[in-house]
């Protein structure tokens, strides 16, 4: 049988090739990434580019969340000070209905009520980076104005009834704000202003009937009670989020754990088949030289 | 009844056929690294005995020239081989420079520069921080910045795809010349073959012939089709005629809308060359179809991504209070009038981060709604029935699907073309060993009637001498 006389030119080639592949694993080694190119795995880069579009999303919400939950503390803060204003002018008021006081104590009182409302104003007037907190979806106006032309004065609110909520990775949403209106300005008795406005205007008068201030009393807590039901709200929304979040974490963890098995190389194996190689590298180089000498040839043999 | 005479010339013959054999084979040891050289045999002839009184005595040999040892089916099969290999070895590369263009992220901090599909989940996880602070201008400030870098980066890739398909062009229209200098040339050594060696191999003529299809199929595909009296025809593989015995066909390219066609004639062979093999069937394929269909995939996920941003952010209401018109549209991108080019020319127009439309359809500007619908586009499926970030998933699953088959055809076509080169060298290349071995029995044979000349010689000494042994030595 006759044989390719150009057997060493395929033994190069074999050679050429365990260079290609150590180049290959090193490149795998030194970068530790096991997917270079999109050829050596189609399926893992498609389901990689999945992959990180999730952990980035979730990434994006933590933050998203962290900041919201900044913003919500602030709400829960400044509505649990106005319930404690409110609980003090509730308490000024009582006071004044015992039928202690002068004209000129009620008046004080009044003047120190006044003083709460317009803590109250304030408060309702917060904002968050530079956004008004309880303005509803017209964040850059201040919500609440007091007008001083009609009596009892009046407060008015600028803002609107938007709800801002955010979406999170898994399409559930939480509420990020209560407009303002509904925290202060509730129908009826449960307006925190108008009850406000009218105590003001009954006890700076300094003559206050019981019937009244009672009524005035009794819209007070009435309204008291509305803020506080909605500030749950925003505790829940607080919750919600730290839940959120951490469920979000969790599956972020797994998540990347799946993507860094995907696409990191297992050091071990690329350095067993680098040996490998190397091995057959050495070896071939080895035959080349052993072939290539003269002294295999039949010629060498005739003298 | 033979004669001692005859044996002496029946023996110089021989000595003649010795030494032209040995002729052959010191050929072949001189021509062992010739590249196209073909291993050539000598051709034994025995004489035609004569016949004496009714006897028949033999005259001995002739060495009649050398014989190539050839198997014309072997080289045809091998040039076909190596027409499919280089195909997929030109396309390959191209295509291994597009897919570096889409290098996966490994998704370590860092690595994302010029990722595409990072770049799109980073356009819409900054919406989605835009909606929990739809006021704040640094949030507003990461959209536009987000969407500049998705938008230099699909842009970015579309030049370098144009730009690929332009070299890819010069390359394919370099080619012609080599093919013309080739065929021009077979048809030459067709009309010395025709006229030479009308009924046996050519031999050294046929090795420049054979090494010339084998230039020609590395190019082109081709057909050979052999004709009479030793000629050959080559068309393309799709029939075109390119050499007709003596005479050959140019292969001509011209511009037609910008890109390069080929021509034989008159008429437009650019598809049947593409289909065809050889490295212009592979720069052709990589130019008019593996190209355009990444370009045309990048240009569905930007026109989609765009438009529907775009068309979003007109409904919302922005940070002054202001809706998109006709006259005045909010477009975050250069709003693309067609799918075709949308990559090309994929960018941001909006300079104001204020334009930037958060807030819903009238509504006060601290509203999030907008931003909420924008960023919801990304499990919306926007682009070709597949969410923004699957489309690109799939598109990435499908170029490597691509690049990698046709490397899986590339390695297997390569080894059936070392194979074929494995079993044509077995055949027609020069062995030493073997040629050792020849020369060794040739040197015997040569030695041998040269021994049998002397003893002749001293016998018809006798014969001369007639029992004397002293007048002639």
């Amino acid at each position: 049988m006759r044989v390719d006389p150009n057997y060493i030119t395929n033994l190069v080639g074999s050679l050429d090739q365990t260079q290609v592949s150590e180049q290959q694993l090193t490149s795998e080694l030194s970068s530790g990434v096991r997917i270079n190119s999109l050829s050596q795995d189609p399926v893992s880069s498609g389901e990689n580019v999945i992959l990180l579009n999730q952990i980035q999303q979730d990434d994006s919400f933590t933050q998203s969340s962290n900041l919201v939950t900044g913003q919500l503390q602030v709400a829960d803060s400044a509505l649990g000070m106005v319930v404690s204003q409110l609980n003090s002018a509730i308490s000024l008021a009582t006071s004044a209905n015992n039928g202690t006081m002068n004209a000129s104590d009620v008046k004080s009182i009044g003047t120190q009520i006044s003083g709460i409302l317009g803590e109250v104003t304030s408060l309702a007037n917060s904002s968050y980076q530079g956004q008004y907190i309880f303005a509803g979806g017209q964040t850059s106006t201040m919500p609440f104005v007091a007008s001083t032309a009609t009596s009892p004065e009046s407060t008015t609110y600028n803002g609107d009834g938007d709800i801002n909520y955010l979406e999170t990775p898994n399409g559930q949403k939480v509420q990020l704000n209560v407009p303002g209106d509904q925290i202060f300005m509730g129908s009826g008795t449960s307006s925190v202003f108008a009850a406000l406005n009218s105590l003001v205007a009954d006890y700076s008068s300094g003559s206050v009937s019981t019937e009244q201030s009672v009524s005035d009393t009794q819209s007070l807590s009435t309204a008291l009670n509305y803020v506080s039901q909605q500030r749950v709200t925003v505790d829940n929304s607080i919750s919600q989020l730290a839940a959120d979040s951490e469920a979000v974490t969790s599956n972020q963890t797994q998540l990347t754990a799946a993507q860094t098995s995907l696409m990191q190389a297992d050091v071990a194996q690329v350095s067993t088949q680098l040996s490998l190689t190397e091995t057959q590298q050495t070896a071939l180089e080895d035959v080349i030289a052993q072939l290539n000498s003269t002294a295999n040839s039949l010629f060498s043999k005739l003298q | 009844m033979g004669t001692i005479s005859s044996a002496f010339s029946l023996m110089s013959q021989a000595l003649d056929a010795d030494q032209s054999a040995l002729n052959i084979v010191a050929n072949n040891v001189a021509n062992a690294n010739t590249k196209g050289y073909t291993k050539e045999t000598p051709t034994w002839q025995e004489n035609s005995p004569i016949e004496i009184n009714g006897s028949s005595y033999g005259t001995g040999v002739s060495e009649t020239g050398a014989t190539s040892v050839r198997d014309p089916v072997l080289t045809e099969r091998l040039d076909q081989q190596q027409q499919l290999a280089s195909a997929s070895g030109s396309r390959l590369s191209a295509l291994n420079t597009v897919q570096a263009l889409f290098t996966p992220d490994s998704g370590a901090s860092g690595a994302t520069a010029g990722d595409i599909g990072s770049d799109i989940t980073s356009l819409f996880t900054s919406f989605a921080a835009l909606e929990a602070n739809p006021g704040v201008d640094a949030s507003r400030q990461s959209v536009l910045s987000s969407a500049s870098t998705l938008a230099g980066d699909v842009s970015n890739a579309a030049a370098s795809l144009n730009a690929q398909r332009t070299a890819l062009d010069q390359e394919a229209s370099g080619v012609t010349s080599q093919v013309n200098a080739i065929t021009s040339n077979i048809a030459q050594l067709n009309l010395q073959i025709q006229s030479a060696s009308p009924t046996a191999d050519a031999g050294t003529l046929e090795d420049q012939r054979q090494q010339d299809l084998s230039q020609l199929s590395q190019l082109i595909g081709i057909n050979q089709i052999v004709t009479e009296n030793n000629g050959l025809s080559i068309t393309t593989t799709a029939g075109q005629l390119l050499v007709s015995e003596g005479s050959s066909y140019r292969l001509t390219s011209g511009s037609v809308d910008g890109e390069t066609h080929f021509f034989v004639g008159s008429t437009d062979v650019t598809q049947q060359l593409a289909d065809g093999g050889g490295q212009l069937g592979g720069y052709l394929t990589g130019r008019d179809a593996d190209i355009p269909g990444v370009l045309s995939s990048l240009d569905q996920l930007a026109y989609s991504v765009s438009t529907q941003l775009n068309s979003l952010n007109n409904a919302g209401t922005d940070l002054n209070g202001n809706s998109g018109t006709a006259a005045n549209p909010l477009d975050i991108f250069n709003e693309p009038t067609a799918v075709a080019g949308s990559a090309a020319i994929m960018s941001v127009v909006m300079s104001d981060p204020n334009d930037i439309a958060a807030a819903g359809a009238g509504q006060g500007t601290g509203d999030n709604s907008n931003a909420t619908a924008m960023a919801g586009l990304q499990t919306q499926t926007i682009v070709n029935g597949q969410t923004p970030s699957g489309y690109y998933s799939n598109f990435v699953t499908t170029l490597g699907s691509l690049v990698s088959s046709v490397q899986t055809d590339n390695t297997a076509q390569n080894a059936s073309v070392t194979q074929l080169q494995t079993q044509n060298d077995a055949l027609s290349s020069v062995n030493l060993n073997d040629e050792a071995s020849s020369m060794t029995t040739l040197e015997r044979s040569y030695q041998a009637a040269s021994q049998v000349f002397s003893m002749l010689n001293t016998i018809i000494g006798s014969a001369l001498n007639l029992g004397q042994q002293t007048t002639v030595a």
